[in-house]
Parts: C-alpha cells; structure tokens; sequence
C-alpha cells in the first residue's frame, strides 16, 4: 500500500530548485544574445581586424605612401603568381608601357620577362612606427627594395594605392573619433539634463536640437569646413575637421540619452533608489548611466558610420584633410573625373574599403543593439 | 487639429528665422571676404595695392558694417524685397542664380523622397509580414548595402559604368536639346527619363533605414491585441493586415519625412556636384570655396528652408492619418 | 443534458507550440461540451491555457502554435463542423468566425483599433457576414450600442474608442460581437481589466443579452468572484488539462479535484487573518519541463506514490460532474489491491 502513500511535500520544492536562476550580470547576458548573432560577431571580428590594421599600418604596408616612381604613374595592379616553374616563389609580374604617339597615354603591357619576387618580413622602405620608433621591416614586400610593387596599382605619380589605402585607414578611421568624445558628452549631459529635469529646461533644448536637425548637414559641413585656413599644420586639420563632423551630431546621441533617461525617471527602480535615499549624482552614475551604458555603445558603434563618410566626402571634395595627409576621402579626389575611372578603375579602391568598413560598422552596432534591447 | 497645425507653423517659422542667423554667421566665419579675395587678385597683376582701396571697397559693399547691421541688411532685403545680395563671383544677381536652381533642389529631393517611399513601404511590409523569407533577407541585404556605400561613390560607379559600356556618361537632367528650352510636357517626359538615376542614387540610402523602420513598427503593431480582434470578426489575412497593422505602421512611417529631408537635401547636393547637375550643389561648392557670401548663406538658408517646409508636410499627414492627433 | 442542445462537442484537443525552445503541449488532450442558452466559464490560472484553448475554438492560434490533433464538432443548423480540421485561414472557419461563434477580449483599450470610428469597425463585421447595404449596417450599429447601453448611440457610432471609457469601450466590442447574431460569445477574461463597479454592469448587461438571444456563452476567467455569479457550469483548467468539470453548484459546495478544493480553499475571506491565507504550495512549473505522471501531484496535498507515473484520465463522478484524478480512479485502486 507504499504507492497510495502520502508523498512528500519537500519534494515539490526541490522540484523547482532543479530550474536554478543563474543570477549573470548584465554584460554576459548581452554576449550570449550578441553571441548567437552570427553576422554581428563575424563584422566585430572584422572591425578589430581594420582598426589592428590601422594600428600598425607602417609595418603591414609594403611600401611607404609617399615613395612614387615617376615612370610607373597610374600602372594598373600587377597580377601576383605563387609559383615560378613549378616552385614555391611568390611574385609579381613586371610592366612595360608604350606610349601613343598622337595622345601621349600610356598603355601598359604585363611584361613576362620581369618576375619581382616578394616575401614576408623583407626590409623595405625606412619608416617611424607610430611616428617615433625607426624600422624598415615590412610584413611583406618586393624582395629586393626598390623593386616595383603595385598590388593594387599606382595612381597618378606613381604611388603605391595599396600601401597608400592602409596609411589611410588609419587617418579615416580615427578621424571622427575625437570630435565624437567631444560630441558624446554634449550628447549625454545636455540628454541627460533634460530628461532627468524636464519642464521649461527640457523644452527649449528640445527645441534647439529640432531646429539643428532640420539643417541639411552637408551644406553646413562645406561651409564649416571651407573656414579652415589653408596655411594650418595637417594636424591642427585633421582635429578641427573632426570636431566640425561632431558638432550636429550631438543632436542624435541628445535624443537617445533623452528619452532613455526619461523612461528610466519612471522606472521602480529609481524610485526605489530615491527612497533610498540616493542622491541625485550617485543616483545617475550608479543606477541609470549603467541600465544604458550598453545602448550607447550600441549607438555609437552606428555613429561612427556616419563620420567616415562625411569625412570621405569633404576630403573628395577637397574642403576635408590636405596632402600630406593621406585618407581614402583624399585617395578619392583622384576620381573627381569619370574618364579618369573609366581609364584606372582601381583608383576606386578607396571607395571599397570606405564601403566596407560602413558596412561591417553597421551590422556590428545592430546586433549590439539587439543584444543590448531587452535590458 | 488646427491649434496643432498652427503651433507648427509657427515654429517652423522660428526655426527658419534661427537657421538664417545660423547660415549668415558661418557664411561669414572664414577670415577676410570677397574684398580681401579682390586684393589679392590685384595684387598679383598690379603689385602693389594701397591699403586705403581695401578700407574703401568694404565700405563700398558694406563689408565692414557689424555683423548684425550685415545681417540685418540682409534679411530684410530678402523679406520685404525678395532680393538676395549679389554674387560677386558669378556677377549677377543672386536671387536669379537661386532662383534658378532651387526648384530643381526641390524636385529632385521631392522625386527622392517618393522614391523611398514607394520602394520602403511595400518593402517593409512584406518583410515583416514574411519574416526570413528570400525578400526578407533579400532586402535586408540591399538595405545594408544601400547604407554603406557612400553616395557620391555610387555617383562615380554608375558614370563610370555608362561611360564605359555606353559611350557617353550619364550626366545632366536633360538631353542636349532641352536643356535651355521652355517648359512642355516634352520637357517633362524628357526629365522622368534622366532624373531616376540621380533619384535612386540619392534615395537608395535612406530607403534601408526606412525599411528596417518599417519592418520594426510593423512587427510591433503584428501582436497587438487589435489585429486578433480583427481576425476574430473572420476578415481574411491581407485584408486585416492592410487595414489594420499597416494603417497604424503609417504613423511613423509619415513622420520619418522630417529626418530624412535633410539627409536627401545633403545627398542631392552632393550628388548634383558630381553628376554635375543644373541643381544647388554644384553653385553651392563654387560660392563656398570663393567666399560668395550672398550666393552661399542664401542658398543654406533656401535648403534648410525646405526641410523645415517638408517637416511640416509631415505634420500635417500625420495630422491626417492619425485621428488621435486630428481631435486633439 | 438535452443533446439537441450541443453547440460545440471538443475531443482530446491538443495544441502545441514550436518554439525555439522546445515544444510547449499548451493544451494536452481537452473534451469539453459547450450547450446553448447556458454560460460555461473555463477557470484557472495564468498560463493554464485557458486563453489557447478559446482561440482554438475559432482557429485564431498563431504560429508558432497549431492544433496538432482533436476534433472541434460545431453543431450549426443541423450540420456538424469540424473547425479543428479547416484551413485556418481558409474561407470556411472565417463565415464561422464573427458570425456564428463571436470573441471578445481581454483588453477594450488596445482591443479596437484607434484608427477607425466605432461604427465603422462595427460595420465592418456586419457587411463582412451579411450582404445589407452601408446605410443598413449604419443602422444596425446604431440599434446594437444602444442595446448594450451607450448613452447617444446615433453620435456615439461616429466617435473612436480613445474617445471612449473603458467600460464603453467594452460594450461596444460586445455590440460588435452580437452584430451577426452568433449562437455562441466567447468571452476572454472582459472584466479583467475593468474596475469593479463596470465589471458589474458588464456582467449584467452579458447575462441580460444572453437571456434574450439564447446563445452560448463560454467566459473565461480567473476571478471565482465572477463564476459564482454567472456561471451554469464550470471547467477548472490545469497545465493544458481539464482537472474537473461540474455544474456550478456542485463545483463550489462539493470539488472533487484536490486542484479545485485548493483553489476555493485559497480565497481570502474578510475576516480572516494574515495567517490563515491558504495559497497552493509551490510554483505552477515551467512548460518545458512538466511533472511526469499528474501535472498537478508536486503541489497536490493529498498525492499519492502513484500520482507519479500514472497520468490521471477523466473520471466521471456524477452524471454531469468529472475530475481528472487517481483518487477516484478505481482502475488503480484495484490494480493495487490485486496485486
């Protein structure tokens, strides 16, 4: 008669305990979400492996983009082989040109007598690793230094577009970057202010970021930019163009913070904190700024987009960064005319990695704004 | 509704006011003015130049007055007499040279803007309808893609493509023979056929936003509690989700006109200054870079004007649309 | 029970949910008979299923749930339909839907569109089931709100629910479900989200309709204060299953289902104390990881061992009183005595 038994009732409680909460902070819990994302983690992976790039760009490219050999401007890509005779010796092909008598153009020929062998780590070009440390050992380069090396071509002196693209990754990626801290400040305080203060404050601030919103930012870009003088250091450009690039964009960052702050003012949390007794500093730094610290990152990773290109499109237009300063905005300006293009297409290689790193850029912030929404 | 309408405009007024203090005072940022451009010209042929001729000629054209006499000045000749300075680089009157080319502006982001809505609209809806379907991934996709190349790069490709494979490149809104003919229903035609390629050009980035805009608001509106209703009551599939979701959906959907003009606007210029089209950007550029003053704050100031106007457009629709606003 | 009177015969309905998950068995194997004239209220607690199971009813369960196997017999005009085996959004179950058997919901503020006028989302399920004319069906919304009770129906059917209390609100979506005359209103949880006084009105106003047009009413809900006033006969959900099934007399003065007797035992009275609140021990358990044998034996006081491997099936007690449990089960009783 055991089974007609009375069971016991503490089992029904560890019944329960077999579904344990595992209590996971907020980070691991957006890296699970993040994590199922397959095309966000492979764009993140990306967008690490541009900004390494950028990061040590002397070293990775195989020539140092001002070196440029006058007889070989505007030579197309060499097509690079791995084997030589049936062995294992990377290199490329050397080019002839003939000139056309009538138009003077030059017309190159992939010359098979030429082989220029390259490998990795040889010792090229001298160069300043980030300015300061002196070395001359590239990742890979011709063999033999001095030897050409166009793997993407040269453009209208002479220089290499390859080498010439990774310096640049470094000037366009970074660009945005200052005037963005800039930018992102204004963005939280004035957000902040005025969704956690509300009333009159809050209106006319409002009001102020509708009116910056309405106006057409390139127009208001040209002409911020055409105010910088031409006589300044690239330098000083290259910080005063970014700040020009931050200085609407607040407006966008002022609106997230905003609304965020507001929505979290009615949140039980809050007012379980101000109950508590939390003073209103402590109550922003260690009980709000925290609940959307990640929808920030997840906006600034969209935000930073938007900088590049706007810094791609000044330089095109000559109004951004100045030779010597290398960016692919700056490569682009090369292409202003169409039968330039149509005669050197690979002048618009620029444009690609412009479109790629937008493109990996985006796909990473909307999967970090997934995985940040439901917290 | 009409309190509504009315606070609306008259904010849209106030803004236009601010942005034209806005315009005139970057306009006037860079150091020197035309007067110190003039100088150096005669100096370079003549050699030397007294000074007293620089002091004269900006009190000649008012260059020296304070900024808010300037500005002043400014305004009011455009309000009370519709005149906009003079153009010292182009040396005709400014108005006519704004005149000229802003209504193109206008049509072209107005064909811009239908562009995206036509295209974003039906797009969305069935994505969000038939989530991971092809269409969905498909236009995902082409969103993704539309957002990341830069506009004037996809200026350059499709001359570069027209150019190579058809001869000529694919520039200006009209063929030759219409360029400076009166206005005719031929004259129209003859612009559909050129304008949709500067039209998907410009708008191709704005669509996506709007797309995964569109596919989000939907979504959220696929599991309200009116949508079950509806299906409750025995309406088939696409009749309650046209009549219902996507009605609701259309709420957002209208008020995405005031964030996405500006963008357009900027798109169009920049785009017109590669097509080289018969549009702003290209005067715009020139004025800029000359120090044009007239020529570049009224043309700023015409832009924004036009973003404020469609922003209010879009008030007004969604006044329309939304009976909730409509008996406020 | 006069079987001229079925409406809606249900057989071992079972609907499940294809989740990334795991599969959620939200109902598992319901029979349910629903007379006409009579008001069937379907009791328990959230996520019990009682919501799936109305919805089933009409064919209205979205992905990612269907009805996996079951028959729902419709009785109409002599015919029998079966509403399990149509084509969800096939023609046939939507000139059911709206006409022959009605829903109305939960929440009156988000459950009609804003977009639309009262009268028009009225019409619309008129002209949708009916051939008349707009002008007609104009005047049917008319005569409809005024016998719910709204106040000015000839002005009111020309406003939108914003405009609209949540009590009116209600009302209307009820003009809207009896527009077509349906032999059965379901009716998930009305009251819920209204406050006391207009919960009242509404449950008179139903019961008042009901008494004239002599059509079914199954409401669903979770308030026993709302059964004992309304309900012919009760069903008690549990986990997917219905645990018992009694006339409503029956179910308040003599619960068999050690669920049920929990479930009356845990109503606050006004005189108690703090102490003497009785709540069921622990949590309803998650739907991915069900008890084996009675959903209900983890929480049951008076379970036995064999409530752990047997699945209790449904008993009948009394001509019109069922539970789904092993106490009454003699199956088991003499299985054990004869072993």
């Amino acid at each position: 008669m055991e089974d007609l038994a009375m069971i016991n009732h503490d089992q029904a409680v560890t019944d329960e305990e077999s579904l344990k909460l595992e209590v996971a902070s907020q980070w691991k819990l957006m890296w699970w979400k993040f994590r199922k994302h397959k095309l966000a983690m492979i764009s993140g992976a990306m967008v690490i492996a541009f900004y390494v790039v950028a990061l040590f760009c002397e070293f990775l490219a195989p020539n140092v983009p001002t070196t440029y050999l006058d007889i070989y401007a505007t030579a197309p890509p060499q097509p690079v082989s791995l084997f030589y005779e049936g062995k294992w010796m990377p290199h490329v092909k050397g080019l002839t040109y003939e000139r056309d008598p009538i138009s003077l153009r030059k017309t190159w020929i992939v010359d098979e007598s030429i082989t220029v062998p390259i490998g990795f780590f040889v010792r090229g070009d001298p160069y300043k690793m980030w300015g300061f440390i002196p070395l001359d050992l590239h990742l890979f380069g011709s063999k033999h230094p001095g030897d050409p090396f166009y793997l993407m071509g040269a453009d209208m002196i002479g220089r290499d577009v390859f080498s010439r693209l990774i310096y640049s990754s470094r000037v366009s990626l970074t660009v945005g970057l200052v005037g963005m801290v800039i930018s992102l400040s204004i963005g939280i305080l004035l957000g902040g202010v005025s969704g956690l203060v509300g009333g009159a404050l809050d209106n006319i601030i409002q009001r102020i970021i509708e009116i910056l919103m309405s106006i057409p930012t390139l127009p208001v870009w040209l002409a911020l930019a055409a105010v910088v003088p031409i006589d300044w250091p690239a330098l000083r450009v290259y910080f005063m163009i970014s700040i020009i690039l931050s200085l609407i964009s607040w407006t966008g960052m002022a609106r997230v913070v905003r609304s965020k702050f507001l929505a979290l003012r009615e949140e039980d949390f809050v007012m379980a904190a101000m109950l508590d007794g939390c003073g209103k500093t402590r109550l922003i730094l260690r009980h709000m700024l925290p609940s959307f610290l990640s929808h920030i990152i997840a906006s600034i990773t969209l935000w930073i987009p938007g900088l590049i290109l706007g810094e791609t499109a000044l330089s095109f237009l000559g109004l951004g960064l100045r030779p010597p300063v290398v960016s692919w905005g700056v490569m682009l300006q090369d292409t202003q005319k169409v039968a330039v293009i149509a005669r050197y297409p690979w002048l618009l290689a620029p444009g690609g990695a412009v479109f790629l790193i937008v493109l990996t850029l985006n796909f990473l912030g909307d999967g970090l704004r997934d995985a940040a929404d439901p917290y | 509704m009409w309190k509504y309408l009315l606070r609306r405009g008259l904010y849209a007024l106030f803004t236009v006011w601010v942005i034209s203090i806005l315009a005139f005072a970057i306009i006037q940022l860079p150091p020197g003015d035309y007067v110190t451009d003039l100088i150096d010209d005669l100096r370079a042929q003549a050699g030397n130049v007294p000074p007293e001729w620089e002091e004269r000629m900006r009190q000649i054209y008012g260059f020296d007055d304070p900024f808010i006499v300037q500005y002043y000045k400014w305004m009011r000749n455009i309000v009370l007499k519709g005149q906009f300075g003079y153009s010292f680089f182009y040396k005709r009157d400014a108005g006519e040279m704004i005149v000229e080319r802003l209504p193109m502006s206008f049509a072209l982001s107005l064909f811009s803007t239908l562009f995206v809505w036509i295209v974003a609209l039906p797009i969305g809806f069935y994505s969000a309808v038939r989530r991971y379907s092809i269409v969905d991934y498909a236009a995902s996709f082409m969103g993704f893609f539309g957002m990341a190349i830069p506009n004037f790069l996809l200026a350059l490709i499709v001359l570069f493509i027209t150019y190579k494979y058809m001869g000529a490149a694919v520039l200006g809104l009209f063929s030759d023979k219409f360029v400076d003919a009166p206005w005719s229903w031929a004259k129209f035609v003859d612009l559909l056929k050129h304008v949709w390629v500067p039209m998907v050009i410009i708008g191709i980035g704005s669509t996506a936003g709007l797309i995964r805009t569109m596919r989000a608001n939907l979504l959220d509106e696929l599991n309200k509690p009116y949508v079950e209703t509806a299906r409750a009551k025995g309406l088939s599939e696409w009749r309650l989700l046209i009549k219902y979701p996507l009605r609701h959906a259309l709420n957002p959907f209208v008020s995405t006109l005031g964030w996405m003009l500006p963008g357009l606007v900027s798109g169009e210029v920049i785009v017109s200054m590669v097509l080289n089209l018969p549009t702003s950007g290209p005067v715009l550029y020139t004025s800029l870079v000359r120090q044009d003053q007239y020529v570049a704050a009224g043309f700023i100031l015409m832009l924004s004007t036009l973003t404020v106007i469609g922003t209010f457009i879009s008030d007004l629709l969604l006044a329309w649309v939304d009976p909730r606003i409509r008996l406020q | 029970m006069a079987d001229n009177n079925l409406l809606l015969e249900v057989t071992d309905l079972k609907v499940h949910f294809f989740t990334d998950e795991g599969v959620v068995k939200a109902i598992d194997g319901v029979d349910m008979n629903v007379e006409s004239g009579k008001t069937l209220c379907l009791v328990g607690e959230s996520g019990c299923g009682k919501s799936v199971t109305c919805r089933a009813f009409l064919g209205i369960v979205q992905p990612p749930g269907r009805i996996v196997s079951g028959d729902i017999l419709f009785h109409q005009n002599g015919q029998v339909v079966n509403i399990a085996k149509l084509p969800p959004k096939g023609r046939e179950v939507r000139q059911i839907r709206g006409k022959e058997i009605s829903m109305i919901f939960q929440e009156p503020m988000t459950s009609l569109s804003p977009m639309y006028t009262v009268g028009n989302q009225i019409m619309e399920n008129i002209t949708l089931h009916t051939g008349i004319s707009k002008n007609e069906a104009k005047e049917r919304a008319i005569a409809l709100l005024a016998q719910v009770g709204i106040p000015k129906p000839d002005r009111l059917v020309d406003e939108y629910p914003f405009r609209l209390s949540g009590g009116m609100r209600q009302r209307a979506m009820i003009a809207m479900a009896l527009s077509c005359n349906p032999t059965m209103l379901i009716a998930d949880e009305p009251t819920t989200a209204l406050d006391v006084t207009t919960q009242a009105q509404i449950l008179d106003l139903m019961l008042e309709l009901q008494a004239k047009y002599g059509m079914a009413l199954l409401f669903i809900t979770h308030d026993l204060g709302v059964v004992a006033e309304i309900a012919d006969e009760v069903a008690v959900m549990y986990l997917g299953k219905i645990v018992e099934r009694a006339d409503a007399d029956t179910i308040f003065n003599d619960p068999k289902h050690p669920y049920t007797q929990a479930l009356l035992r845990s109503i606050p009275k006004i005189a108690m104390r703090r102490e003497e609140l009785d709540p069921i021990k622990g949590m309803v358990p998650s739907p991915f990881r069900r008890p084996n044998g009675c959903n209900f034996h983890p929480r049951c006081p008076r379970a036995m061992a064999v409530c752990r491997e047997i699945v209790p099936t449904s008993i009948q007690i009394s001509p019109n009183h069922t539970a789904a449990c092993l106490l009454y089960d003699s199956s088991v009783r003499d299985k054990k005595e004869g072993a």
